[in-house]
Formats: C-alpha cells, structure tokens, sequence
C-alpha cells in the first residue's frame, strides 16, 4: 500500500524528505484514477514552486491533471526518464516514477500533510 | 451592368463569378496568379505539405497501430513541392474554368484606378489597356510585412512567401511570431526534423485566441522539442559563418540555419490609384468600407484583406459576394458575427465567436462547458487523443456566443457550432440532437451537455 515513511497530499501526491530535499511524486491511487500516463510536462529546473500549487502537468488517456506541489520550494531536479517513458509513473508511482525533487523553503509545511495511515483514511472518505 | 475586379484572390474571384450570376459582364485585372496568396502561397500550399508531414507523423506511430515498416521513410522536400504545385495548378485551373463557364474575362496585369469608371492595366510585356466598368472592386489582398530588423534575402531570412517554396529542409529555424502563421510552420517544421525556436511578443502562443487553446498548443510544441520565447522581440540579427545570429530584447542570442519572420501582413494599396480618387483609407493602410463594402468614393467597393478586419480567405469571399451583390443592384450587408477560422497547427484548432476572456470584458453572464477528446472512443480509435471542446454560452438565453475546438478535424467540426450560432440555437438544441456514435462530433454534444453540467462521459465531481 502507501509507504510509511512518505507524507501526503490531499491532491494525491507524495514527498519524501531528506535534510531539505522533497522528492515528489504522484500516488498509486492518483495513478490508478488517471490511467495511463501519456505525457508529463516536467518543470525546470531552478523553477520556483509554491505548496499547493502545479508543478508538473500529466495526461493520460482519460484527463490532464495538474500534480500539485505538497511543499514550497526551488525545483533542482526533475526525473528527465519520464519525458521519453511517462508510463513509469504508472509501473512505480512510490520508486521510480517520481517526478521532481524540490529543495525546500519551509519545513513546517510539512506538517499540514497527511501520513501514510491519514491518507488512507482520506482516500476512505473520499470514495464515499 | 459591367463590374471589374482588381485582385483575382479568394475575395476577388468569388466576387467576379457573383457578379456574373447575377448577370454582370465581369472583368478581372490579376497581376499574377488567380487563387491570390491563399491559393498560391499560403493556405493551399501549407495543407498541400502539413498533408505529407501528417502521414509521416503517422508512420512514426506505426507500431502503436499494429502496423511494420520493412524500409524506411523519409521526407523528400522537392516531391513534397512538387505535388504542392500540382495541387495549386489544379485550383488555379479550376478558377479558370469557371470564370470561362461564366463568361468572365480575365485580364492579366497591374490595374491602376484612372477614375471611378477605368482602369488601367499593365501588362507584363509593358504594354497597357484599358478596363471601363461601372462598378469596381477592389480585392488586392496583402502580403507578408516586412520590418527594417530583418533584411530579407528569400534565402537565410524568409517570409511566408518563400517559406512555401523553400528547396531544403532546414536544420534549425528561428520563426518570428507566433500568430497563426508561425504556428502553422513550426509544427510542419519540426515534423520533417527541423530543430525549431519561436520567439513571440505577446505572452502566449495564438495571443487572439482563447487562452486555453493557447496554452494546449503550448504544451504540444514541448512535445515536438519546438522551443517558444514569448514576451521577447528580436531586436538585431546578424549572419555569421556559423549561421544566422538572432538578438533578443531579454539579452539571449539565438543561432539558426534561417529565420522566418511572420510578423503580420501588410495591404496592397499602393501605386493602383487610390490617393488620386481620394479613396479614404485607415490607420494601418487599409481602405475603409461600410458594410455593403463600399468606399466612400460610389461606385468602387473594397473586400477581403484591403478592407482590413481579419485576415481570412473566407471573410474576403463573403465580402465579395455583398460587394458584387450591390454592384449589381442586390442590396446585401456584411454581418461579422459569425466567422469560424481555423489554424492547421498539429493538433488543428478551429474557433468561431467569443473568446472565454472576450466573454469576461463584455461584462457578459456565461456559462461554460468542455469535453476533451480522450474521453471519445473514436479518438482513441484513431489514436488522436490531444484536445478539446469547449462551449461559452449566455447565462440567460443559452445561446453560444462562442465556441473553441482544438484536436483532430476540428476545421470541420466547428461549423455545427457556427450555424447554431447564426441561427440563434441554443446549446440545449445542440445537446438534445442525437449525434452518431463513434465521432467527434460527439465531443461538442457532451460540451453543450456540460454546459448545464450533463455530460454523461464525465467523472462525479
């Protein structure tokens, strides 16, 4: 299921934390309800990114959807992988299918986002 | 009644052949070809070849369809130029023929205004005629504006004019403006391999239209590697050895094997006479018409490009249809209300009336509702997923006041939406006509759906 050790965004993606880097992605439900991932519209890097607000763009065959940023920061890599393969978000949406790693601004946004049992909580409710 | 007709285009023919129905003795002065620029060196010749970089598009997606290639494909630029030239013969004759089934005379040369009456005309070998009618129409058209930054040689600096006619493919292109034109060609461009920078003014790609189309179209040029720099002008270039240098107002530089510039178009009238009949003309040069396309000299009407407004062949043929109307006593008037265009960009974007942010400055109640082509079993089908539908409607009456499609066939799609809205349906009109399954056409009934927040082929929100 959703990784213990990643924090949650109500807009379906991920972070995983390491000093100041946030590594996102987008989780295995947001995957699931998107089907398959066509395109990705990765940020540049140095792009300066807002929590809560878009960081990259997907399509796949049934929507675009923008992948929301749980954190705020300066994006200072992007997982260049998915421009030639965006299916790999559908394949490993937690390893491999990350998107971007942002170097934070402020940890304390953190705290606003949900861990793996909350979300699950959440996907709960909102099913209803 | 005798009628002339100075411009043989897509307004000035249309109108010559009007006339004659109408029972006119017609004559029209062509300096060049008939079929004018849009026939010649632009929309025919740009379809010719966006056909040919279609089908290789397709043919790089082979495999996705279940289909091998045991060979390989490859673009031949001088057979692609051929068939165009093929192509624009059979139109140019075409027009011929049936200014000969209609009995109108074609007079090839440069017509100058004598008089409200006479024209002069120039033949090619310098010797001159003369061409009295009772009413003239002037349809020159325009032609690609030339700005001091660029010197254009045809060769390294281009306009649209040469771009249609270009012997090789260029590695890299610098395209100057990314209006209609400009987009067209970077999308043709970078299909047959050609590394492709755009540099626009404005902040967005197709600055006139609705802000959603630009920004989908935006995206598909990321995808095909076409790079865009918007809110920047070139402000020098320079050719080196390496290429041609492009300096840009936010300090880049840009090199590139060629430069197409596509900055606007400029109007032809100059030197045909019309200052000596003291024709007025507007701000940017183009001659002020009334709605009946009248010039404010009687006798002498104005249509298509010269008459400014937009810049479209099918806008030029109905303001010759009103122009040789009146001129043969049919009153008739100009109503700009409902004028679909289109842009054969890779995905083709197709649009008639407003605007979603022209609908917000009118200050009008609007409801609005969008489709996307994924969500279409033939589009997956034909394995054209990329696009869209959308809908603005007045709140009050539900009818559309515009309408904005971008995805495959969407020149052909948009015109169930324009007779809707000349013919003041509203979108529950739309919505409520069964339309066939599988089509695109489908699309435009789950917008008008979505309108009112029906759409059936859309997740619960």
């Amino acid at each position: 299921m959703n990784p213990e050790n990643l924090k949650y965004h109500k807009e379906h993606t991920w972070v995983k934390v390491s000093g100041k880097r946030a590594t996102i992605g987008i989780t295995d439900h947001a995957q699931e309800a998107l089907g398959d991932i066509v395109y990705i519209d990765l940020p540049d890097a140095d792009t300066p990114v807002e929590a809560n607000s878009e960081l990259a763009e997907i399509e796949s065959t049934k929507a675009t959807s923008s992948v929301i940023s749980p954190v705020g920061g300066t994006v200072i890599e992007v997982n260049e992988e998915l421009a030639e393969s965006p299916e790999i978000i559908n394949e490993e949406p937690y390893g491999k299918g990350w998107v971007a790693v942002l170097e934070m601004d402020d940890e304390s946004e953190l705290d606003e986002l949900m861990d793996s049992t909350e979300y699950e909580r959440y996907l709960e409710e909102e099913a209803k | 009644m005798r009628v002339a007709v100075i411009g043989g285009g897509p307004g000035g023919y249309v109108a010559a052949l009007k006339a004659a129905q109408l029972g006119a003795q017609v004559t029209v002065i062509e300096k060049s070809e008939v079929g004018g620029t849009c026939l010649n060196r632009g929309c025919i010749p740009t379809k010719t070849l966006i056909a040919s970089a279609e089908i290789l598009h397709k043919l790089k997606s082979l495999a996705d369809y279940g289909l091998e290639l045991n060979g390989s494909v490859s673009p031949n630029l001088s057979k692609m130029m051929e068939r165009k030239d093929k192509v624009v013969a059979i139109q140019v004759k075409g027009i011929k023929g049936l200014f000969k089934s209609w009995g109108v005379n074609l007079s090839q040369g440069k017509g100058t205004l004598l008089s409200a009456g006479r024209i002069e005309v120039e033949k090619e070998d310098g010797t001159r005629d003369t061409v009295e009618a009772d009413s003239i129409i002037i349809a020159t058209g325009s032609r690609p504006a030339r700005i001091p930054t660029f010197p254009f040689d045809g060769e390294k600096i281009l306009s649209s004019d040469e771009a249609v006619t270009i012997k090789e493919i260029p590695k890299s292109l610098l395209i100057v403006g990314a209006g209609v034109i400009g987009s067209e060609f970077a999308c043709l461009f970078s299909e047959f391999g050609t590394e492709v920078t755009m540099v626009e003014v404005q902040d967005r790609a197709l600055s006139t239209e609705d802000g959603e189309v630009s920004e989908l179209l935006e995206r598909e040029f990321k995808k095909k590697g076409v790079k865009l720099f918007t809110g920047a002008s070139v402000t020098r270039v320079e050719a080196r050895e390496d290429g041609m240098h492009s300096f840009l107002s936010d300090g880049k530089e840009l090199v590139t094997e060629k430069i197409l510039v596509s900055v606007g178009r400029s109007f032809n009238t100059e030197n045909m006479g019309l200052e000596s009949l003291g024709i007025q003309k507007g701000k940017k040069g183009e001659i002020i018409v009334n709605e009946k396309m009248e010039t404010n000299v009687e006798g002498v009407y104005a249509i298509g490009d010269v008459a400014g407004g937009m810049l479209l062949a099918h806008k030029a043929s109905r303001e010759g249809i009103v122009a040789a109307s009146n001129a043969c006593g049919k009153e008739a008037r100009m109503d700009y209300s409902v004028v679909p265009a289109a842009i054969f960009t890779s995905p083709e974007i197709a649009s008639v009336g407003l605007r979603e942010h022209q609908a917000v400055e009118k200050g009008s109640s609007f409801r609005k509702g969008s489709f996307l082509y994924r969500a279409l079993g033939k589009a997956h089908a034909m394995g054209e997923i990329t696009g869209f539908f959308k809908i603005i409607a007045d709140a009050g009456s539900d009818r559309i006041i515009g309408a904005h499609i971008v995805g495959p066939h969407a020149s052909d799609l948009i015109h169930e939406v324009a007779v809707a809205m000349r013919t003041g349906l509203k979108v529950r009109d739309i919505a409520e006509t069964i339309h066939a399954h599988p089509t695109l056409s489908e699309g435009l009934l789950e917008a008008c759906e979505d309108v009112h927040g029906e759409a059936i082929h859309v997740q619960k929100k």
